[in-house]
């Protein structure tokens, strides 16, 4: 039993935005030093000391046991063995991947930086450390491991889409179609791809290039990835009613594609059917808990049906996901302005107008904010700084009124 | 409260929601306000079609797009919205008509489980039906876009929200508990403590908030719920002359409009419980509450609105609407946003 197998045992994860499994396949078999094993375990086989060939047995005892799904056993065996071999990166990884299993994974971080103090080019490693921080929600620490991973091999296809999956949860939709554009590139088997590169065109407002990947992925035949894409691109269009019909019937043909639900979601809103739409994004969180876009509508939902405190859960998880998200910060400061919280409103909505001085929602929610607090310089400053944005956004508008009437 | 029976307007409620007392309850102390109230526009904002004086006075109203017509016919004490394509029709009852018909009325239909705003609307000035405003004016692509535009629960809310009084309990609308219009609990809140309050004995008196103490900020803010508010038209428009109609943001981007000066509020022109005052004249004094006599227009001495808040035609609602940002209105100018 190698490391190799147990590492392609801890890839064999679904990736949260698309549920195939992907495997990483370029990770070399470790170097087993014959050094003494200090530390002996209750339930594993016994050593005796300076005995190499008795080490290596305990190393293939505990990758046994963790094939054998005895992952606890295997997690002591990995144990005993770092006591005597500090040194042993890729047995280090191997604890990471068998805690990981567990789903500890806060401990497995920690054994897969260990393991990265001692080869730290070592790309499986930092492809499983990168697939622990997305599992706890970390998808920035998980994206930055990924692009590490993927400077040293650029050609895996495996690290390739890992890293364009946690790009497309972090918004960033111009590297998602720098790493797996162009459209014509995409094999329409590979409906993974399709549908991560898809997604990213249309939040990138490139319809066309997204009709034109749709059109490729209906080529293989109907699919719930192109329902979704379809039903998308119609939500953007404004045309909701197809979006909904689209979308519910993606939802009934793969109730577990991620992201299904939230798309469903989000075309429910659209239409005003926000009952339908709530259910729709608590369903997505069940499966998909750390999507960022399904908390934001959730807590958006919820701050319009006024359940603030639950809102701003769902808001502050976002935050999490997305650290200094405009969208996310100016739903959580218009909460505190809806409860009353006006020196809290005018703190972060100040923050906002400064970090995205285009912002109209914050500069209007601000010159409500001063008002309410006796402000009124402050107010009027603001309130004209609105009407001067609003004016130059509008500057080709509406034509000179001709005759008006007494 | 429930179980309650109100008369308003001819409208028998089914039921009143909990804590509202009604208006006839209001009006047992409150006569002259109350009867006054009655008469406005506001308090008509929503007629049943059973009780829609237009449905009644106008038994056939037809219309016709493209390939789809669309009629309103009267049977009895009901009148039928119907859409057709010549091979297949939509006809629905007719259940709630929007606005008395000041400028128009817009129907609100129920098919297939939906609920639709009515794709034409009745025109005070035409004295017939032309597509409601907002509506794209292109030909409908199918019977149920001939039949209407789909509203969903959050919409359909805001609609009855602002027509109706008592309908939204826990943040859902209950049809049941409905008054049409806008009646005194609407702006006022809910009655029933009060009420029992003033009855009884032992006070303490539960006196509803008293809006004439609204600064003008909030009283922008509070009549623009319905109206729209700065905030709202500021920030998702329309920033061009389709936010005419929206008065409080119109209001609040004139040059005189001051957040803490309640000479400029809502309330100083208009008195809720009265008929809008429509005789130019009768403003002179408001806006010479600020503007002083030593210093006044030197193109005329009277009727300021005429000028400085021009009727403008809106397009599609065959009707003039008059602008509250008040300004020096100059020749060929663009519509300020």
């Amino acid at each position: 039993m190698s490391i190799v197998c147990l590492l392609f045992v801890f890839f064999a994860v679904p990736l949260l935005l698309y549920g195939q499994f992907v495997f990483f396949l370029d990770v070399q078999p470790p170097v087993l030093k014959g050094k003494p094993l200090r530390l002996l375990t209750a339930g594993l086989v016994v050593l005796s000391a300076n005995n190499a060939q008795s080490q290596e047995n305990v190393l293939k005892e505990a990758n046994a046991f963790y094939q054998k799904g005895n992952v606890e056993a295997a997690i002591e065996g990995y144990r005993a063995y770092l006591e005597i071999h500090p040194e042993a990166f890729e047995v280090r990884s191997n604890l990471g991947a068998a805690l990981a299993r567990l789903g500890r994974f806060d401990q497995a971080i920690a054994e897969y930086r260990g393991a990265l103090a001692l080869a730290p080019d070592n790309p499986g490693i930092i492809a499983n450390l990168g697939l622990a921080y997305y599992k706890t929600g970390k998808l920035t620490e998980a994206a930055q491991q990924w692009s590490k991973a993927h400077a040293l091999y650029p050609a895996n296809r495996q690290i390739t889409m890992l890293l364009a999956d946690a790009a497309s949860h972090l918004g960033d939709h111009s590297q998602v179609i720098a790493l797996l554009g162009p459209p014509s590139g995409i094999d329409p088997q590979d409906l993974g791809a399709a549908y991560l590169l898809g997604t990213s065109l249309i939040a990138a407002h490139r319809p066309s290039d997204a009709q034109a990947l749709v059109a490729l992925v209906l080529r293989r035949g109907d699919s719930a990835e192109a329902r979704i894409l379809e039903g998308t691109l119609e939500l953007q269009r404004g045309d909701s009613s197809a979006a909904v019909a689209d979308l519910e019937r993606a939802t009934q043909m793969d109730p577990k594609l991620p992201n299904v639900f939230s798309a469903y979601g989000s075309a429910l809103l659209s239409i005003g059917e926000t009952g339908r739409a709530e259910a729709a994004f608590r369903r997505e969180l069940e499966s998909n808990p750390n999507d960022f876009l399904t908390h934001l509508d959730l807590g958006f939902l919820l701050k319009q049906n006024q359940q603030y405190d639950e809102a701003l859960v769902h808001l502050l998880r976002a935050l999490e996901l997305r650290p200094g998200d405009i969208a996310v910060r100016y739903q959580i400061a218009s909460i505190h302005l809806l409860t009353g919280d006006l020196n809290a409103a005018v703190g972060e909505l100040e923050s906002i107008t400064h970090d995205s001085p285009r912002f109209i929602a914050a500069d209007v929610s601000l010159t409500t904010a001063y008002y309410r607090l006796k402000r009124k310089a402050d107010g009027d400053r603001e309130r004209a700084l609105v009407q001067k944005l609003n004016a130059e956004e509008q500057s080709d508008a509406e034509p000179a009124l001709a005759h008006p009437q007494p | 409260m429930i179980g309650a029976v109100l008369l308003v307007g001819g409208f028998l409620a089914a039921s009143l929601p909990d804590g509202y007392a009604g208006s006839a309850a209001c009006a047992s102390c409150h006569a002259s306000q109350f009867a006054s109230q009655q008469r406005t526009p506001m308090a008509r904002a929503l007629e049943s079609g059973e009780q829609s004086a237009i449905l009644r006075n106008h038994p056939l109203l037809k219309f016709r797009e493209g390939a789809y017509s669309t009629s309103i016919t009267r049977e009895g004490s009901h009148s039928f919205y119907a859409v057709t394509d010549g091979a297949q029709t939509i006809r629905v009852p007719l259940e709630w008509a929007f606005g008395v018909g000041s400028v128009g009325q817009t129907y609100v239909l129920a098919y297939n489980g939906n609920w639709y705003e009515s794709r034409v609307s009745y025109y005070h000035t035409l004295e017939n039906l032309d597509v409601t405003m907002g509506h794209i004016k292109d030909v409908p692509r199918s019977l149920e876009e001939a039949l209407g535009r789909r509203i969903g629960v959050a919409e359909r809310t805001e609609c009855f929200a602002c027509h109706a009084t008592g309908e939204i309990q826990a943040r859902e609308i209950h049809l049941e508990t409905l008054t049409p219009g806008v009646q005194c609990e609407n702006c006022h809140g809910p009655a029933a403590a009060h009420v029992a309050s003033m009855k009884s004995a032992n006070p303490p008196v539960v006196v509803p908030a008293k809006l004439s103490r609204l600064t003008t900020e909030e009283m922008s803010d509070f009549c623009g719920r319905c109206h729209r508010t700065w905030a709202k038209i500021a920030t998702d428009g329309p920033h061009n002359i389709r936010n005419l109609r929206f008065q409080p943001y119109r209001l609040v981007i004139s040059k005189c409009y001051d957040a803490a000066d309640p000479r400029i509020r809502c309330a100083a022109c208009h008195d809720p419980h009265r008929d809008v005052e429509t005789r130019a004249e009768a403003y002179d004094k408001k806006c010479l509450a600020c503007h002083s006599a030593t210093k006044v227009c030197t193109v005329a001495k009277k009727n300021c609105v005429t000028c400085h808040m021009p009727k403008i035609d809106f397009p599609g609602a065959h009707h003039t609407f008059t602008d509250h940002n008040i300004r020096i209105v100059r020749s060929g100018e663009k519509y300020p946003e």
